[in-house]
């Protein structure tokens, strides 16, 4: 009695819980019952369009994991050790495209790296290399709005592995990249591959940014959220909207379970 | 030599100058907390870079500021046990043993390890099921496993029960004996250190006071904050009335106390001296059994009492001017009937007491900052 007690929320939770659940899971419930009951919607599904907008989200958001996550890992574990003056604003400036809205993230990138940006212009001029409006352009907007959260969590993850695992690793011959490897890696495990995937999920979503900063070119720029707005604002509308949106979720669905598998089992191998 | 240390550096407000060696003995860092020990075993590992000095571990120059060279920590032959242990939680008992193990015969020297620190046993546990015990004598196992002829342990048995620590002294004891090793040992524990040392440094605020035997340290403290720090518990302040080639007589609150000439050093008469004598070496003596023509008798009456039941500390009131303790083991307490008696005759043997120079006042810390410390 007295145990059933404590699984079930005290009376007066039960009201705003009822209402968040309801809340949340009904737009999945309506996605799925439209794309269920919508014929047109299976056909939409696996039109060359979505899939050739699928592969590349899937292809441009991995790649944009990986980019954060070997240029990430460092900077966040010397965050992580270092300490010096203005650290806090380091942190802070890291921090800042998680706040930022996607369209400024992408106004800003163009400005940076766009033709006539602050460093666009000298590469375009220099080695006629051009990021705008290209697949490199997608990538790098996935980049800006994802790794901040995967050097956020790899941080905190790293932190909170005790220095003096590594020191000791150090007297008993590790050099640091084998103390890294051996120990602080294998403790901060969970941080990482947490922050890995809210990385991965961020860049899959990414539309704001990429639409300024990289465009919408089928096959090249044209990832899964921007051909769902451009199936949303075309004839099919709604159909084609749920039909990639299903899509989108499914894959993604697909790869974070994949995902938490492979993690689960290595950090179980470790810790 | 296995290690030869020197060592300058400046942190913060604490100025830091140590030397010491070890030959394939135990030599006891002893201190209270903040001496700077645990900062003297992370100079020799390579943890910190002191501002200048040179250590050499096992004839391999390790540091040396004048030669420019500062071996990283894991180019040091040392093995260091730190305070907290620092296991890694995430490997088996046996991964952490051969954490910094070589390729060559792995497997064997790992048993062998796991035998002699007798934990075979737990090969595949993880060290947060380990017992304290356990937890110790793996971090041992860890740092004996790089073969280094150099061992740091800082406060090895800290967190033990008195049992457990009684059985990994011994154990300490033994290894030294059967891997001809050189252990460096830090404790703030007085008997810890009297019982594994064969060497001690005394520690006090940055400064080894006193490098030399245990016996000398503990019977011939070379000033009274070395008397202080190895708990004597009487120390008076005096002047030399005559020196002798063999005795001194010194004279103290109003009496005149023989003593043995100290080794290397000659008072002059008239010099201010401390003498100290430990509380179990003073003699308790019926009043009428006094012998007038024996040296060094005091009247006294027992002021307080402590009962620690192996022994008894007595504070007499005398006319030194200052109490005088006297430790008594159980069975003669009860022999001589000290309970139901307060008036004593105090026996302090020439042979004892110990005459130290007047300490002079600590030179001021040298100005500036070009000495630091920084972390490596």
């Amino acid at each position: 009695m007295s145990a059933l007690r404590a699984r079930l929320p005290p009376i007066g939770l039960a009201a705003p819980i009822a209402l968040f659940a309801l809340f949340f899971l009904a737009p999945f419930a309506g996605l799925l019952e439209r794309g269920l009951r919508d014929a047109g919607a299976r056909a939409e599904m696996t039109s060359g369009m979505a899939l050739e907008a699928l592969a590349l989200s899937l292809w441009t958001s991995t790649a944009a994991l990986a980019i954060a996550v070997a240029a990430g890992t460092p900077v966040a574990w010397w965050l992580a050790r270092a300490r010096f003056r203005g650290k806090g604003a380091v942190e802070a400036l890291i921090d800042l495209p998680i706040v930022l809205p996607p369209t400024i993230a992408g106004v800003a990138l163009l400005t940076a790296f766009g033709r006539n940006g602050l460093l666009g212009e000298p590469l375009d001029d220099w080695f006629g290399v051009t990021i705008g409006f290209s697949t490199a352009a997608v990538i790098m907007a996935q980049l800006f709005v994802g790794a901040p959260f995967y050097v956020r969590a790899a941080r905190a993850g790293f932190a909170g592995v005790d220095a003096q695992y590594e020191r000791v690793a150090h007297t008993l011959g590790a050099s640091r990249l084998r103390a890294f490897l051996r120990v602080t890696l294998p403790l901060s495990w969970p941080s990482l591959a947490a922050g890995a995937a809210l990385c991965w999920a961020r860049a899959l979503g990414e539309l704001g940014a990429t639409l300024i900063f990289a465009g919408n070119l089928r096959g090249e720029t044209q990832t899964m959220p921007l051909a769902i707005l451009g199936a949303f604002e075309s004839a099919a509308g709604l159909t084609a909207a749920v039909a990639l949106s299903l899509l989108l979720l499914a894959a993604g669905l697909v790869a974070l379970a994949a995902f938490w598998l492979i993690s689960a089992r290595a950090g179980g191998d470790g810790a | 030599m296995t290690l030869e240390f020197a060592a300058r550096a400046r942190l913060g407000g604490f100025s830091y100058d140590a030397a010491f060696s070890a030959a394939r003995e135990i030599v006891v860092l002893f201190g209270h907390s903040g001496a700077g020990k645990s900062l003297t075993l992370q100079f020799a590992a390579g943890l910190r870079r002191p501002a200048e000095g040179r250590i050499v571990i096992g004839g391999v120059p390790a540091f040396d500021s004048r030669a420019g060279i500062d071996l990283p920590p894991q180019r040091r032959a040392t093995g260091y046990v730190v305070q907290d242990l620092a296991l890694f939680p995430h490997l088996s008992v046996a991964a952490n043993v051969a954490f910094g193990m070589g390729g060559a015969n792995r497997e064997r020297r790992l048993g062998e390890l796991l035998d002699l620190m007798r934990i075979g046993e737990l090969r595949e546990r993880r060290p947060r099921s380990l017992s304290g015990g356990q937890q110790q004598r793996v971090a041992l196992a860890r740092a004996l496993a790089r073969d280094a002829p150099l061992l740091l342990l800082d406060e090895p048995f800290s967190a033990l029960d008195e049992s457990l620590r009684a059985e990994l002294r011994r154990e300490l004891i033994r290894l030294r004996g059967e891997l001809a090793l050189s252990i460096v040992f830090v404790t703030h524990d007085l008997r810890e250190a009297h019982l594994v040392a064969d060497r001690l440094a005394v520690f006090d605020a940055g400064r080894v006071l006193q490098f030399d035997a245990r016996e000398r340290v503990f019977r011939q403290p070379a000033s009274r904050r070395v008397a202080e720090l190895t708990g004597v518990a009487n120390i008076l302040r005096g002047r030399v009335a005559r020196a002798g080639a063999e005795t001194l007589t010194v004279e103290t609150g109003g009496a005149r106390l023989r003593a043995v000439a100290p080794p290397g050093w000659r008072p002059a008469a008239g010099e201010a001296v401390d003498v100290a004598i430990r509380a179990e070496r003073v003699n308790l003596r019926r009043l009428d059994a006094g012998d007038p023509s024996r040296p060094n008798l005091l009247e006294a009456a027992i002021a307080e009492e402590f009962a620690y039941g192996a022994s008894h500390t007595l504070r007499f009131a005398c006319s030194l001017g200052q109490p005088v303790e006297v430790e008594i083991a159980a069975r003669p307490y009860e022999v001589l009937g000290v309970a139901a008696r307060k008036a004593w005759t105090l026996e302090l043997p020439p042979e004892d007491l110990h005459v130290m120079p007047v300490a002079p006042s600590p030179p001021p810390p040298s100005a500036g900052g070009s000495a630091s410390a920084t972390t490596a």
